[in-house]
């Protein structure tokens, strides 16, 4: 059982996982900023490897990952600040970013070394279910890693149920078909969907993500699913001066 | 279509038959019949992949015995023969697919069908005999016509290697497949595996097969749907429509109508007697310069905006790199009356200012993509982020051979006019439907995959494809994609494109907007790989000489994207009989700013 399925066995309701992009606002903070997390009170967290073409990323995370790519950061970077990632940070880690900087990394070198530094699942948006489980999923599987899948308002119940499958720690909910950095709108269409997942019953915890952005969208999403994340809000802050300090402040806020 | 081989018998021979992959092979358990399987030892059937559905063959055998060979044989379908009734059939239904076969002649009465619509899977429709099937002889295929309820059914009875080509022009909606027996054996239960594969390859277009993309939609090893999942609804739809629709008689006739009266297709194939001279081979233009909109981006716009319209969309989005894609997608959305955006990178709104003006008047909304090199891929990129946003009422009219699965196949579908046409004309012209060469340049790829389509099978035909060197191959401003790149990811699909070794797309450089994209489509990266096309690249400057050549010889103003394909034939060697084909895929109204600063006029 890795961290992550530790974590949902212990808690199920009102998971914060935080976001941000490795390398943004400078190199050799990833570290740092998770630690920070962590003692703020984040449950879990995702770190992002920069790409240069994000298509599912707003202007928020898209200007951190070019900022990231000008520092230097590149997973071969980032392995480097994780390695002593273990020896602060105690909560889940998952690394999320776009398939081909792994592909060209190589995915089961990828993989060995997410797992020898400590990292629990992977989220790569833009790899397919038909690839991942037909030419890919044995390199998670043997390290351990949890590959964690999005589901949008317009996914298929099949599909989902198929994701459901596959899944072995949580399952991403999407707000709504949109890129990161916009806020959620609780319509009635979307509580609509939020009730159909419930209503499936599906084996893996679900997690809301995309548009959260305050207190009050975090607790409407946390009545739906079993924890929210939130990524562009945290993003910007990391723009400001002093954001170290500020960390505390946020999470907080979050999560009163 | 599918593929059964039925009456197998032999273990070796089975083994060679499966590795054919037909969909279904049958074992016949007819005491009668020479091909009978008695005594098959259970084992023989147990290599046979999953994908291949093992049909046990019965002629009024008893529901016991039925049941006990399934289990013992790991039969997934069961193929009726005898006299078996709806009530019977029903037993087995849910369980194992069950075809029920009868036997046809002029005289058929296919109203004894219906009771066994709810009660089977598939029918299998042979010749009628005395015996029960198995007599090589086939029926006047035409009396299908009277069939006309919505079970899928096989097809029987005496398809041979002389009619298997034949089996093809069945129209039927319900035709599922054929069923290949007694025609292709060496003796009773002993199939010819040549015989076998050339019919298979018949069926299956395995020919076409070999450059053109799978059920997974891949080309060899590049193409899939590398795609968040936030535009899998939005691909899937397509995937699951775009064939069906595109088919369809009655698009087929929209389509080739507006081609014909709007495009003014079809698009001369000019042989070019300076160029002639000047080459020593008889070199042919291909005019989509002379396409409405100057482009042949308009062949894939006109086709993309029908498919639309049948998938119900209220809305259009585009990209475009030189602008022609825009004008060709911003002039089919003033023809249907439906609302148009289009993506276009900073420096090309700049550098290819007169289509951003024409877009414009067509009614067409421009939206500046400021992110990365603010050129073609950073568009393609906004035009991604628009279509997540917008999953519902919203199609994405991709310009070329790129993008996730069907994108590649189905703008190589609209483009492949090009080179049906010339097909055509050069019979007319040479008697030989077949060039020696033919030249496109490329930048995602379409109006060469266009150009090189209906010529992929055709071995002897050279393939060559000219990208953009920019200012040198070397010099760090270049966009010679198979020179410069590498095996990734781009915009959804596996490819060959130009990246730094972390995976990070490089940023390309063409004086040519339409170029100036650091992949190319999947179906190019396959070309590529097997050897089946020459990828080669021209610089800048021999562009622009080139284009400003067949002003002079040709008194014709190419597009710079085409002036590089041009340039290639200062390049090669001819023979004097040679016929050489180049693709002029656009016209140089766009870049006449360009032209003249470059040579002072
Ligand atoms: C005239 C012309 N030729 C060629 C191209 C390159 O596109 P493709 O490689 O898809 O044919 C363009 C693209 O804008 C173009 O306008």
């Amino acid at each position: 059982m890795n961290r992550l399925n530790k974590l949902f066995a212990s808690k199920n309701n009102n998971l914060l996982s935080i976001y941000f992009t490795a390398g943004y606002p400078a190199l050799n903070t990833t570290v740092d900023i998770a630690e920070a997390l962590e003692k703020a009170g984040a449950d879990f967290l995702e770190i992002g490897f920069p790409y240069s073409d994000p298509v599912a990323d707003g202007p928020t995370i898209q200007h951190s990952s070019e900022v990231a790519l000008e520092n230097g950061m590149s997973l071969k970077v980032l392995f480097e600040e994780l390695a002593e990632l273990r020896s602060r940070v105690s909560i889940p880690i998952l690394l999320m970013g776009y398939f081909n900087p792994i592909a060209q990394y190589g995915i089961e070198r990828f993989c060995k070394k997410a797992a020898e530094v400590g990292v629990d699942g992977i989220i790569v948006p833009d790899l397919p279910i038909y690839e991942y489980e037909n030419m890919y999923s044995s390199y998670f599987i043997d390290n351990g890693l949890s590959n964690i899948f999005l589901v949008t308002p317009q996914t298929s119940e099949e599909r989902i149920r198929k994701i459901d499958d596959l899944s072995s720690s949580f399952i991403y909910l999407l707000s709504s078909s949109t890129i990161t950095g916009y806020n959620l709108k609780l319509s009635d269409s979307v509580e609509d969907y939020y009730k159909r997942i419930t209503a499936m019953k599906l084996n893996n915890p679900t997690v809301i993500g995309f548009g959260i952005t305050d207190s009050s969208s975090f607790a409407k999403a946390c009545n739906y699913a079993n924890g929210a994340i939130i990524g562009s809000r945290f993003v910007k802050l990391l723009g400001e001066d002093g954001y170290i300090d500020k960390i505390d402040g946020f999470v907080k806020g979050i999560r009163p | 279509m599918k593929i059964k081989v039925c009456g197998l018998k032999h273990p070796e021979n089975i083994e060679a038959v499966t590795a054919l992959q037909p969909d279904y092979v049958g074992f016949i358990f007819y005491g009668k019949s020479p091909r009978y399987m008695a005594g098959l030892p259970v084992g023989a059937l147990k290599t046979i992949p999953a994908s291949i559905r093992k049909t046990g063959v019965f002629v009024n055998e008893s529901a016991e015995n039925i049941e006990k060979l399934i289990a013992e044989y790991g039969f997934d379908a069961i193929q009726l023969h005898g006299d078996e009734s709806p009530e019977f059939c029903a037993k087995f239904k849910g369980k194992v697919t069950v075809i029920k076969a009868f036997g046809l002649n002029e005289n058929f009465d296919f109203e004894q069908l219906k009771d066994y619509a709810n009660n089977i899977d598939l029918f299998l429709f042979d010749t009628k005999t005395k015996e029960y099937g198995g007599s090589g002889k086939t029926f006047d295929w035409a009396i299908l016509d009277q069939y006309k309820l919505d079970i899928p059914f096989f097809l029987s009875g005496g398809i041979g290697p002389e009619n298997i080509a034949e089996v093809k022009n069945i129209t039927h909606p319900q035709f599922y497949g054929v069923d290949l027996n007694s025609r292709f054996e060496i003796e009773p239960g002993l199939k010819n595996i040549e015989k076998l594969k050339d019919a298979f390859n018949i069926v299956k277009n395995k020919t076409q097969m070999k450059y053109g993309v799978n059920e997974q939609g891949y080309y060899g090893d590049f193409g899939g749907a590398y795609i968040p999942e936030m535009l899998y609804p939005n691909v899937e739809e397509l995937r699951q429509q775009y064939l069906n629709i595109i088919n369809d008689e009655g698009f087929k006739a929209e389509f080739d109508d507006l081609l014909k009266n709007y495009v003014g297709r079809p698009s001369p194939l000019y042989h070019a007697k300076r160029y002639s001279e000047k080459y020593g081979a008889n070199i042919f233009f291909k005019r989509e310069d002379l396409n409405h909109t100057g482009s042949h981006k308009i062949n894939n716009a006109i086709g993309q905006i029908l498919l639309a319209k049948r998938l119900g969309k209220k809305r259009i989005i585009a990209e475009t790199g030189a602008g022609q894609h825009g004008v060709a997608t911003a002039t089919v959305c003033a023809l249907m009356g439906i609302e148009c955006v289009v993506y276009m990178g900073e420096i090309d709104m700049a550098r290819q200012a007169p289509n951003v003006s024409r877009m414009k008047m067509l009614g067409a909304k421009v939206i500046p993509a400021t992110s990365g090199s603010k050129t073609l891929k950073d568009a393609t990129n906004e035009a991604l982020r628009d279509w997540i946003g917008n999953p519902v009422d919203t199609h994405y009219i991709i310009g070329s051979v790129v993008g996730p699965y069907p994108y590649p196949d189905m703008v190589a579908r609209f483009q492949s006019i090009i080179s049906a046409e010339t097909k055509k004309q050069l019979v007319e012209h040479t008697g030989s439907e077949l060039p020696q060469y033919v030249l496109a340049c490329v930048g995602g790829g379409s109006n060469a995959m266009g150009m090189f389509y209906h010529f992929l099978d055709d071995e002897s035909v050279k393939l060559v494809a000219v990208e953009a060197a920019g200012k040198g191959v070397n010099s760090g401003e270049s966009a010679a994609t198979t020179a410069l790149g590498n095996e990734g990811v781009l915009h959804g699909s596996r490819t060959i494109l130009m990246q730094t070794e972390d995976g990070q797309v490089v940023e390309p450089y063409s004086i040519s907007a339409g170029l100036d994209y650091p992949g190319i489509g999947p179906q190019h990266a396959h070309l590529f790989k097997s050897h089946r096309g020459e990828y080669v690249s021209i610089t800048d400057d021999e562009a622009l000489q080139a284009g400003l050549l067949c002003c002079q010889l040709e008194g014709i103003i190419p597009a710079i994207e085409t002036a590089h394909a041009l340039a290639q034939l200062e390049k090669m060697k001819f023979e004097a009989n040679d016929n050489v084909v180049i693709c002029i895929s656009g016209r140089g109204d766009k870049d006449l700013d360009t032209y003249i600063k470059y040579f002072n006029y």
